[in-house]
Order: structure tokens, then C-alpha cells, then sequence
């Protein structure tokens, strides 16, 4: 691939909001944000996660305008506007920019509130503002609605390995001359049905501190203010192939999936050194965009901020899911 | 694209019209269609709402169980499969080639197990087979899963422009060289959270849908899957004699206007007209037909019709929901490959449910079996989150 430029970074999690806060974190460490309630064993509990707060929003669009807006989309809309504004791009320069959202899981939150709706009151009371957020491409048409993104507008659910394959096709609209410039941006929240099913699911070895939030990038064919995206990989995690065996330091993004301790150890022991944002963004889907996000840090620095780690190749951000598929991207520094 | 375009060598199609392509063109061209409340999926309104479902003996044998895949995934492995007969590739032939798989979806995306909600709100232990299925179930991976593919693995969930959109995407795959093959299009199964929530938007109809009719009052939901499999211009060129049609141009636009309704003057369906029209390298007097989205819903219909007549005066367009219902992000997906089939007929069906025009239309569809002519066809698609897709398709033939 040519290579696709970031120019612009704009984040929320439960670090905080903004690539400062997430730069903060990396230098002196993190901790939970909140608790979230979920029911355990029939019983209501709380476990420490990391929340994100879409508040800062307030600060692009008025209340009125996000009355109707879910968690799930204003998270997306506060990335979006976060990295539209580090790029530097004017409001009425918006009209052709594309946009390409991925995301794990949805507006989970919002579909178990259209649910709620249904098993409250019956079949003919559902709610049709929940119903209608809850489709998993809201969060793009709200971005493209509130900016004026007229251009090409794409969502892509795909579990652990949504970023990845939403940055195939966001890098191939730029190598096509498609567009000119993309706004990607991955997101996801924490529900208490989430919660749940995690608990039971990785009973054995949870990954840690479960994360929500959203990640959103400029990218572009050229520039590359924060550095470049330089290659995309997807394939089976098979024995023997050298995955990333080449980089200066893997972020592995985890989610608690066996694949990924199993190929975290293989770098370990090829001499790659790794590492993860658990403490600071949690466990998520979207994970492997926060991991972009802290590499552009590392590699504008020289250096991985929690070891001083020296920098100066490519740092990888990889991710599997439970299939045994890996996503890998390659990213360089600013040239 | 202004070169000939990707290949089109297999195609798959399972809806209620029924169990492959060749099965649903008959009955359509036949004029026959069974909305029906559906059986398996039970709602309370006090007026039952028609549906087209899949009846279980469409279902081929040999398809994982309900209890393992959600039902949008079998689906699409039906689909699939017939694609890659008709391609006349085994899977076991594809095991060294780069195969990917791009299709849209709604359902098959979303974690709404009622039954599970229901029993976790009550505070029990809900059983988390459903759960478990539905990690099993993402439609593009659960694909890739069943076949063996190897090459990249995309879902996508532009809500009823997901088919539709997975084809442009797929062939930019092919012309990236990502990619030797690529299986895409779209799939969806009926469920009660899409049923009760298109019927909160009291945007469905009482009656069997009638598309672009004056009396029509709302789409019918359907389910099934619709598949294409593109190869390489290179690959397909060493499999002479197989080529069905050319994905000739791909476009999409965003009405970035609500997130539930079209634009009223289609600003995202025109922009996607002008660039599949430019990919494609023609002008609008070489389409052949067009297979519209034609809904039936008031706005669906108002929007689509004004803009095929400013953009296509007196071309022959058609809507197949009255066959097979809104299959959503399934919708794409089977109306591709129905206009690549109708295109290799030179006809298309009537519009069945359209019987009256309407005069605030300046556009009707064809209410017949109608003959047409020409090398190109296009196949357009509307969603929430204002997302237009495009494809144009050319007439096949190996050069």
C-alpha cells in the first residue's frame, strides 16, 4: 500500500478527552474512571471500568442538538469533532470528506433500551427514536448530518478485527482518488448486558478493566502530521509465520481472547517487545485504534512513554478475534 | 473504472420468491408472491403485518444449525454456495487463491436475543447459547469460517444499502489487487426487533406492498441473501466462458440530512448516480432499466421516482420488494443479482403491488413483463443514516 497520512486525532475514553489525555496517561499511569452496574449471578454488582464521558461535546454542538443522540453517537461525534479540529479543517470545508466508522458491538445500549420499550409496554409502545439509533450506522449519519459529510459514508462491524478491515476500504477510497481525505473513526460502549456476558464468557481470565469510547483519525494521501499508517495485514494467525516479527514494538490490543495471550507470547519470545493499553482505555473491541493513537504518540516522541523504549522503525498495533484472524497495522512516524 | 470492469461469474440468491436465483425468477416473472403474517416471528399488533419470510424447505441441506448460526449467516451460506456452482468453483479449488468476503447486514449484526434480555432483566441466569451464537454469527466471518477463505473479511452495516455498498466494495478489492476472488452482496433474517421497530416508524404496510402505487402505505419486511462472486479480470480470463456480466461502476453519497428519511430531493442518491455513471465510463442512455429501491413507502417512492425521471426520462425501472419484501441489508445483495439476470434475459418483471399510479410520481414502473434493451443496468439502494449506493452492471461475455 502507498501509505495513508494521519493528520488529525480525536479521542475520548476513559484516559479522558483528547490526544493530551491519552498522551498524560501513557506518562504517569491510570486509573479506573467509574464503576458500572450490572446484574451478577441475578444480583446487582459493579465492577471498576473506564467510562467515557462525551460531555466536552458540549463544546461543538449545542443541547438541543444532541437531545436525541445516544451515548454511543455522541462519543463518536466528540471523536469526530476532536480530530477535525486538530487537522485544522474549517467547518465549510466539509462537504466531500468521507467517512468510515467501525465498531465491535453498536449502540448497544440504545438497542437494549429499544428492547426495554417492547417488554415495558408491548409490541405497539417500541420507541422509535431508540429504534432508530440503535442501527449500527447511526453514529456515521449522525458524524456525516452534523459536519455535512456529504461524500461516501461507511460503517463496518466486524468484532476485534472492525478497525482493520474499516481501514482496508477507507485506504483504498484514498488510493483511488475517491476522496481526498477520510474521517475514520472507530467506537464503542460499555452496557451492563455487555458487562454480563463478559463476566460469563471469560470466567477463567478476564483481560482486565473493560473500556469504552471512540477514536477517530484524518487521514489522507499526503502530509501525515502525526505520521502514517504504512501497511494493513489480515490473515490467519498460523505457527511459524514471523508476524511483526520486524518491529520496533507491538501493541497488542487485548480483549481476554486465548489468540491473543497465545500471540503476545510468540512476540514476547521472538524478541518483540509488546505492550497494551489495558489501564488506560480497557478492553474493547475497537481497541486496536486507541493502540494507533498511543503509536503515533510513541513514534512522534522516539520513544514508548511508560518504558522510554527507543523508537525509530515501525511500531505495530495487532489484534485478532476469536477465529484466529489478525489484523496488523504498520505505522511510521511523521516523515 | 472506466476499463471493462470486474467480472461477474456466480451468483446466489434464497428469499421468500424463493429457494436459488433461477427459483426466484420464476415466480416473479410468473407473477406469483406469498406475503403472509409471518409464523415465526410473533408480534402482538392488533392488525397482523405481512412479511416475506423464507419457508424451511428453501433452506438447503448441509447448512450449519440454527443452534450454531443465527439464521442471517445460514442464509448467506445458502446463497454462497449457489454462487460458487454457478461460478463452478468447489471451495477445495479455492484453497490457494485469495478469497475474500464482503457482505451487508442489519440483523446479523445486532445483539437483540429478546429471549436472553428477558430472562437477564428478571434477574436469572439467561442460558448464553444465544450469546454464544451470536459471536459465531458475524455474516462476513461466519462465511469465511464455512468455506475456508483466507483473504479479507468485511460486514457491512450501512443499514439497507449495506448489499449494495459490500459490491462497490469488493470490487475496489479486486482492482487493489487485494484480492483473486470475493464473495459479496448481503443477507438478513426477519426478527421482531426489526418488525416492531419498522412498525414504530409506522412506515409498514397493513396490505402486500405496493411499490410506487398511489395508495401504498409502507414497505413489507422480508429476509434472504443475495450473492455475487467477482473475480480478477485476470483470473476470470483464464477460466474462459464463465463470465455472466461486469461490475462496471459502483457510487455512493450520503444525504447527511436525517437519519431516518431520504432527502427530498435526493442529494446523496444523485451524487452516487454520478459517480457509478463515471466509474462506469457511460452516459445515462445506455442504461438498459433500473432496479430501484421502490420500497413502498410514501417518501421512499416520492424521492426515488422524482429522480429516475430527472436522470433516466422514459427508462423502464422496476422494484422487486413486491416479491420478496424489504430484505434490508439483504435488499442489495438479491436486487444485484437479480438486474445482472434480467439483464441477461433482456426483461424485467412487473412491479407487482403497483397498480395505480400515482400522480404526484412523474415516474411509474412497469407493471408487466417488460422487454429492454442495452449493455448497461443499474441497481440502486436508499438506507437510513441517508446512505445511497449505486452499481452498474454490464452485459457479460468473455472478450
Amino acid at each position: 500500500m502507498n501509505g495513508i497520512a494521519v493528520d488529525g486525532i480525536g479521542l475520548v475514553g476513559g484516559f479522558g478527552c483528547g490526544l493530551d489525555a491519552l498522551a498524560g496517561r501513557l506518562d504517569q499511569g491510570s486509573q479506573p474512571s467509574g464503576q458500572i452496574e450490572f446484574l451478577r449471578d441475578g444480583e446487582a454488582g459493579n465492577v471498576p471500568a473506564l467510562i467515557a464521558d462525551p460531555a466536552p461535546l458540549e463544546r461543538f454542538l449545542s443541547k438541543r442538538a444532541t437531545r436525541r443522540i445516544d451515548h454511543f453517537s455522541k462519543l463518536a461525534l466528540l471523536g469526530a469533532f476532536l480530530a477535525l479540529e486538530d487537522a485544522g479543517i474549517p467547518a465549510d470545508d466539509r462537504s466531500d470528506l468521507g467517512v468510515v466508522v467501525a465498531s465491535g458491538y453498536g449502540p448497544t445500549r440504545t438497542t437494549f433500551a429499544f428492547l426495554d420499550s417492547l417488554l415495558d409496554d408491548g409490541d405497539s409502545c417500541a420507541s422509535p427514536t431508540h429504534f432508530s439509533n440503535s442501527v449500527h450506522n447511526a453514529a456515521a449519519a449522525h458524524v456525516a448530518m452534523q459536519l455535512g459529510a456529504a461524500g461516501p459514508n461507511l460503517t463496518v462491524s466486524q468484532f476485534e478485527l472492525s478497525v482493520v478491515s474499516a481501514l482496508q476500504t477507507a485506504s483504498g477510497w484514498l488510493a483511488s482518488g475517491r476522496v481526498d481525505q477520510v474521517l475514520f473513526g472507530a467506537v464503542d460502549e460499555l452496557s451492563p448486558v455487555l458487562l454480563h456476558c463478559r463476566e460469563r464468557l471469560q470466567s477463567d481470565a478476564p483481560a482486565g478493566l473493560t473500556g469504552e469510547g471512540a477514536a477517530f483519525f484524518l487521514l489522507s494521501r499526503n502530509g501525515g502530521r502525526h505520521g502514517r499508517i504504512v501497511g494493513l495485514e489480515t490473515g490467519s494467525v498460523r505457527e511459524g509465520n514471523s508476524l511483526g516479527s520486524d518491529l520496533d514494538l507491538c501493541l497488542l490490543a487485548r480483549t481476554g481472547l486465548d489468540a491473543c495471550d497465545t500471540l503476545g507470547a510468540r512476540l514476547s519470545a521472538d524478541g518483540t517487545p509488546t505492550a497494551d493499553l489495558l489501564p488506560h482505555v480497557g478492553a474493547l473491541p475497537v481497541g486496536q485504534a486507541f493502540d494507533l493513537a498511543a503509536a503515533l504518540i510513541a513514534l512522534r516522541r522516539g520513544s514508548w512513554p511508560p518504558t522510554g523504549q527507543g523508537l525509530d522503525g515501525e511500531v505495530g498495533c495487532l489484534q485478532v478475534d476469536a477465529d484466529g484472524r489478525y489484523g496488523l497495522l504498520r505505522v511510521a512516524a511523521a516523515v | 473504472m472506466t476499463d471493462r470492469g470486474i467480472p461477474v461469474t456466480g451468483l446466489g440468491a434464497i428469499c421468500a420468491a424463493g429457494p436459488t436465483l433461477p427459483a426466484a425468477l420464476d415466480a416473479m416473472f410468473a407473477g406469483r408472491r406469498a406475503p403472509a403474517p409471518s409464523r415465526r416471528v410473533v408480534t402482538s399488533h392488533a392488525e397482523p403485518y405481512p412479511v416475506f419470510e423464507v419457508p424451511e424447505q428453501f433452506f438447503p441441506a448441509g447448512l450449519p444449525g440454527e443452534e450454531e448460526l443465527l439464521r442471517t449467516s445460514r442464509l448467506a451460506i445458502a446463497a454462497v454456495a449457489e454462487a460458487l456452482a454457478t461460478a463452478d468453483w468447489r471451495a477445495s479449488d479455492l484453497q490457494g487463491l485469495r478469497v475474500g468476503v464482503c457482505l451487508g447486514t442489519t440483523v446479523g449484526c445486532a445483539m437483540n436475543n429478546e429471549g436472553f434480555y428477558r430472562d437477564y432483566r428478571a434477574g436469572e441466569m439467561p442460558d448464553m447459547a444465544p450469546i454464544r451464537r451470536y459471536l459465531r454469527s458475524n455474516p462476513a466471518a461466519s462465511v469465511a469460517r464455512h468455506f475456508g477463505f483466507d483473504g479479507p473479511v468485511q460486514t457491512v452495516v450501512n443499514a439497507c444499502s449495506s448489499g449494495t455498498d459490500a459490491i462497490g466494495i469488493a470490487g475496489d478489492w479486486l482492482r487493489g489487487g487485494l484480492c483473486d476472488i470475493v464473495i459479496a452482496g448481503g443477507a438478513d433474517e426477519l426478527c421482531r426487533t426489526t418488525c416492531n421497530g419498522f412498525q414504530a416508524l409506522m412506515i409498514t404496510d397493513t396490505q402486500p406492498v405496493r411499490p410506487f402505487d398511489r395508495n401504498r402505505h409502507g414497505l413489507n419486511l422480508g429476509e434472504g441473501a443475495g450473492v455475487l462472486l467477482l473475480e480478477s479480470p485476470a483470473l476470470a480470463a483464464s477460466r474462459p466462458g464463465r463470465e455472466q456480466a461486469r461490475l462496471a461502476g459502483y457510487g455512493s453519497g450520503c444525504d447527511a440530512y436525517h437519519l431516518t428519511a431520504p432527502h427530498p430531493e435526493g442529494r446523496g442518491l444523485r451524487a452516487a448516480l454520478d459517480e457509478a455513471l463515471s466509474a462506469a465510463g457511460i452516459k445515462e442512455e445506455q442504461i438498459a432499466f433500473v432496479n430501484a429501491h421502490g420500497t413502498g413507502t410514501p417518501d421512499n417512492d416520492r424521492v426515488e421516482s422524482r429522480t429516475l425521471f430527472a436522470r433516466f426520462p422514459g427508462l423502464p425501472f422496476h422494484s422487486t420488494k413486491g416479491f420478496t419484501g424489504h430484505t434490508l441489508g439483504a435488499a442489495g445483495g438479491l436486487e444485484a443479482a437479480f438486474t445482472v439476470a434480467c439483464l441477461q434475459r433482456g426483461e424485467i418483471p412487473p412491479s407487482i403491488g403497483f397498480a395505480e399510479p400515482d400522480p404526484e410520481l412523474p415516474a411509474a414502473p412497469a407493471a408487466a413483463v417488460t422487454p429492454v434493451s442495452g449493455d448497461f443496468a443499474l441497481s440502486e439502494s436508499l438506507a437510513f443514516g441517508g446512505n445511497n449506493g449505486v452499481v452498474i452492471f454490464a452485459r457479460g461475455g468473455d472478450a
